[in-house]
C-alpha cells in the first residue's frame, strides 16, 4: 500500500452540514466520571461525541474500534484512567499495549490515526476530557468525513 | 418475573430534571422517536424519575404494559443507577434489565447553548441505550458466605483497636506484625499530643487488653506472604520472619493497617552531618531524662530549633507533596514541653495547620511559653551549616523581612510521614492502588474512605494517608465496624457482572490469565487440554480478558460484545426507518 492511498486531509466545507460522528469510550471509574463533573462543572465543549460506558479501558477490543470505524464513525476516542490510577490495577496498561497495534493496523488499511485518540482523564479531570473531545473533534474535522481510503 | 428470552418490550422514560434536561434538551422530542424504535413498547417524558412519582410510574407502566427491559434517560447512571435497580427490582424485573442514558452530565450541562445538536445527542445516546437493553440478560443474584475472623496486618495503635473492637463483638482476629513487638509507632514517642502522657503509657493499656484477649491471635514477626481468595472467604499465608515457616489461615475480612515511616530527610537541612541534627521522630525515641543532651558530646542542650514541613508540601515532588498532617501539633507540643528544660526553642515555619481538636491549644501553649515562631518564604528554606560540629542557621524571616541567624545546639527536622518501604509489596499483596502521596487509595475518597476496591479489604490509619494517632483509631474503629457489619451478616452480595469462559471455544492458551489482574482466571487442568475458569468471586468484571482472548471464548456479562457493537452500530448505522429520529 502506498502513501497515497492513506486518509485524504481534505477540508470539508460544513456550512452545518456535515458534523464528525465520534465514538467514544470511556470508562466508567475515571473519564465516565470526568465527564460527568465536566458536565457538573458546565464546561462547555463539541457535542460530537457519544459517550459509551464500559467498566474498563482493558475492556475495549481493538475489534470494537474497527467495527466503529468500518460502520463509519468519523473518530474514536478512548479515555481511562491515567496509567498506574487504574480501578482494575492494569486494564488500561493493557488497553495501551493495544492501542499501538491496533494504530499500526488502522494505518496499514487506510485510516489515517489521527481519527483515533486514547487519553487518560481521572475523574477530576473535567477539563481533560473536555479538551481531549475538542481536539478530536476539530482533528477529524479537518480530515473529512470518513471514507474506504483503500482499494 | 420476565424472562429474557421474551421479545424485548422495553419502557423508556425521559426526566425533564425540571429544567436541567428539559431547558437544553427537547425531551418531548426523544421520547416520541423513542417511541418508534423496535422493541419499544411504551415512551415517555417526565418531571422528576427520581421522585416518587417517577419511580411509581416505571412501576405502574411496567405492569400495565408488561415491560421486560427499562430505560431511564436522565441523570448520571454514577448517580441514580442504584435507585432504578430498585424500582425496577420492586416491579418484578431483574436489576440487569435496567439502562440508564445520561442526558444531564453528558449532554444538557455541557451543550446548553446548543439546544438542536444536544437533543440530536439525546436521540442518539437514547437510540443506543435502546438497542443494548433489547440485548440485556436476566443474571442471578449471587451470595456467598462470609467467615467470621478477620485478619488485620500489623500492629500499631490503627491495629491494635481495629482487633479490640471487632474481638469486643464476638469474632476472632489474627493479627499480624513485622516487628517484634505491638504498639508500632505511638509506642516510641515521648511527647504524644494531645495527652501529656507518653505514646508508651497511652499504649500499653491496649497492648495488654489484646494480649489477653483470647479471639485474638497475634503473630509478631510475621509477615503476610501469600493472599488470594475473595470477600468473605481469604486465604492467607503467614511466614515467620525468624523461623521462615509459614501457616495458612482462612479469613472472611481483612483491615490493612500498614502505617507509615518516618521520613529520613537526607539531603535536607544538613541531615547526617551532625548527630545533633535530628528528626522529630528521633528526638522523641531518645530515651527520657530530666535533662536534653547533645548527641555528639553528652553536654547539656541550650538553645533547640525545630524546623517544620521537612519532605512535607513540596509541590512536583513525588511523594513528598502532601501535608503530613500531624507534625505542626506535635511540633508545638514537644516544643512547648522541652520550653521547661532549655534556654530558647525556635521553630522555623512555612505556615502553622494545627487543626485537631485541643491542638491549637498547644500551639498557644508554646507561644506562651515563649518558643519563638519564626516564618520563613515558601521557597527559600533556611540554611544549616554544620562547621566544626558548630550547627548555624541562616533563614529569611518573613513577618521582620530580615535575614537571621541563630547557632543552636540542636536541631529537630520535622520530617514526612511517608509509606513503610515495603509498601509496594502490601499493594501488590492485597491488590490496592496508591495515590501520589504513595498511601493506599480508598474506594471513595469521601463516601468510602475505609473500603477499597478489593471488596472485603479495608483500610485504616496512616496506611490511608498522612495522619495523627487520634484520627487513625477513629479509622480503625470504623473498618472495624466495617468489618464486623460483613461478618454478622454471614453471607454478601457479589456482583454477577463477571466474565466467563464458554469452554468450547477455549484453546487453551493461557492469554486471559496473564490479562487477569486478580488471579481470578484458572486453568482447568483435569480437561485435556486445560480449559480456562473463571473463579466469579474474584473477578472484577473489568472485562480485559474478553477483549484479550483471541478465540472471543470470554463472555463479559452485561457488557458483552454483542451488547457493546450493538450500541455502536445503533449510533452510526441506525435502520432507515428510525434514522430520522420521528
Amino acid at each position: 500500500m502506498t502513501s497515497t492511498s492513506l486518509s485524504t486531509t481534505e477540508t470539508v466545507d460544513s456550512q452545518g452540514e456535515w458534523e464528525p460522528k465520534i465514538m467514544a469510550f470511556c470508562c466508567n471509574w475515571c473519564s465516565y466520571a470526568g465527564a460527568d463533573l465536566a458536565g457538573t462543572s458546565r464546561i462547555q465543549y463539541p457535542t460530537n461525541a457519544r459517550i459509551l460506558r464500559v467498566n474498563c479501558t482493558g475492556r475495549i477490543s481493538p475489534e470494537f474500534i474497527l467495527a466503529a470505524l468500518n460502520m463509519g464513525a468519523d473518530g474514536v476516542l478512548v479515555s481511562g484512567c491515567h496509567p498506574g490510577d487504574c480501578h482494575y490495577t492494569s486494564g488500561n496498561l493493557k488497553a495501551r499495549a493495544r492501542w499501538a497495534l491496533m494504530e499500526t493496523a488502522i494505518e496499514q488499511a487506510g485510516v489515517d490515526p489521527r481519527r483515533v485518540r486514547l487519553q487518560w482523564a481521572s475523574a477530576s479531570e473535567a477539563q481533560v476530557f473536555a479538551d481531549g473531545v475538542r481536539t478530536l473533534t476539530e482533528q477529524v474535522r479537518k480530515l473529512g468525513p470518513i471514507r474506504r481510503e483503500w482499494v | 418475573m420476565s424472562g429474557t428470552e421474551d421479545e424485548p418490550r422495553i419502557g423508556v422514560f425521559v426526566c425533564h430534571c425540571g429544567h436541567n434536561i428539559a431547558g437544553t434538551v427537547d425531551v418531548e422530542a426523544v421520547a416520541h422517536m423513542a417511541s418508534n424504535l423496535p422493541g419499544v413498547a411504551f415512551a415517555a417524558d417526565e418531571m422528576f424519575m427520581c421522585s416518587d412519582a417517577g419511580q411509581t410510574l416505571i412501576k405502574e407502566k411496567i405492569k400495565e404494559h408488561n415491560l421486560n427491559r427499562v430505560v431511564v434517560a436522565s441523570c448520571s447512571p454514577r448517580m441514580h443507577e442504584p435507585t432504578f435497580r430498585r424500582v425496577v427490582e420492586e416491579a418484578g424485573l431483574n436489576r440487569y434489565l435496567f439502562d440508564q442514558v445520561n442526558l444531564r452530565e453528558h449532554v444538557s450541562w455541557c451543550h446548553m447553548r446548543e439546544p438542536e445538536l444536544a437533543t440530536e445527542k439525546a436521540i442518539d445516546l437514547v437510540r443506543m441505550s435502546v438497542a443494548r437493553a433489547s440485548k440485556l440478560q436476566n443474571l442471578p443474584i449471587k451470595k456467598v458466605n462470609v467467615l467470621p475472623t478477620t485478619l488485620v496486618v500489623g500492629g500499631g495503635i490503627a491495629g491494635l483497636r481495629a482487633s479490640l473492637d471487632i474481638a469486643d463483638r464476638g469474632f476472632d482476629v489474627l493479627l499480624v506484625e513485622k516487628t517484634p513487638k505491638l504498639g508500632g509507632n505511638v509506642a516510641k514517642w515521648t511527647h504524644l499530643f494531645p495527652s501529656d502522657e507518653t505514646g508508651a503509657d497511652i499504649i500499653k493499656p491496649l497492648i495488654r487488653d489484646v494480649k489477653k484477649n483470647k479471639r485474638i491471635k497475634i503473630l509478631t514477626e510475621s509477615k503476610v506472604s501469600e493472599f488470594d481468595g475473595y470477600i468473605g472467604n481469604f486465604g492467607v499465608t503467614v511466614k515467620n520472619l525468624k523461623t521462615e515457616k509459614e501457616e495458612r489461615y482462612e479469613v472472611g475480612a481483612v483491615i490493612v493497617t500498614t502505617g507509615f515511616e518516618p521520613f529520613k530527610p537526607v539531603g535536607y537541612y544538613s541531615y547526617g552531618e551532625s548527630p545533633d541534627i535530628l528528626t522529630l521522630a528521633e528526638l522523641q525515641e531518645l530515651p527520657r531524662s530530666e535533662q536534653l543532651l547533645k548527641i555528639s558530646n553528652g553536654k547539656p542542650v541550650k538553645k533547640v530549633v525545630f524546623i517544620g514541613c521537612v519532605g512535607s508540601r513540596q509541590p512536583g515532588v513525588k511523594g513528598h507533596e502532601h501535608c503530613s498532617r500531624h507534625c505542626c501539633s506535635a511540633t508545638a507540643k514537644a516544643a512547648a514541653d522541652l520550653r521547661d528544660r532549655v534556654d530558647e526553642v525556635l521553630v522555623l515555619y512555612q505556615d502553622i495547620r494545627t487543626y485537631g481538636k485541643g491542638h491549637e491549644e498547644f500551639h498557644r501553649m508554646a507561644r506562651q511559653k515563649h518558643v519563638i515562631y519564626s516564618k520563613f518564604p515558601q521557597n527559600e528554606y533556611p540554611d544549616v551549616i554544620v562547621k566544626k560540629s558548630k550547627i548555624t542557621i541562616k533563614w529569611r524571616d518573613v513577618l521582620a523581612d530580615e535575614d537571621l541567624e541563630f547557632e543552636p545546639d540542636m536541631v529537630v527536622l520535622a520530617s514526612a510521614m511517608i509509606p513503610p518501604e515495603d509498601v509496594e509489596e502490601t499493594s501488590h499483596l492485597f491488590s490496592l492502588t496508591r495515590s501520589g502521596d504513595g498511601f493506599f487509595n480508598p474506594e471513595h475518597i469521601k463516601l468510602a474512605p475505609l473500603t477499597t476496591h478489593t471488596a472485603g479489604v479495608m483500610i485504616a490509619g496512616a496506611a490511608q494517608a498522612a495522619k495523627n494517632a487520634s484520627e487513625s483509631v477513629i479509622d480503625a474503629s470504623g473498618a472495624a465496624a466495617k468489618a464486623v457489619g460483613l461478618m454478622a451478616q454471614g453471607e454478601v452480595e457479589i456482583e454477577s457482572t463477571v466474565s466467563h469462559v464458554i469452554p468450547e471455544l477455549c484453546s487453551s492458551c493461557h492469554t486471559c490469565l496473564t490479562a487477569c489482574a486478580y488471579n481470578a482466571i484458572s486453568m482447568d487442568e483435569t480437561k485435556d487440554p486445560p480449559i480456562a475458569v473463571v473463579t466469579e468471586a474474584k473477578c472484577h468484571g473489568c472485562g480485559t480478558c474478553a477483549a484479550a482472548c483471541p478465540s472471543s471464548a470470554i463472555v463479559m456479562y452485561h457488557s458483552t460484545d454483542d451488547q457493546i457493537l450493538t450500541m455502536v452500530e445503533a449510533f452510526l448505522c441506525p435502520s432507515p426507518s428510525i434514522q430520522g429520529g420521528g
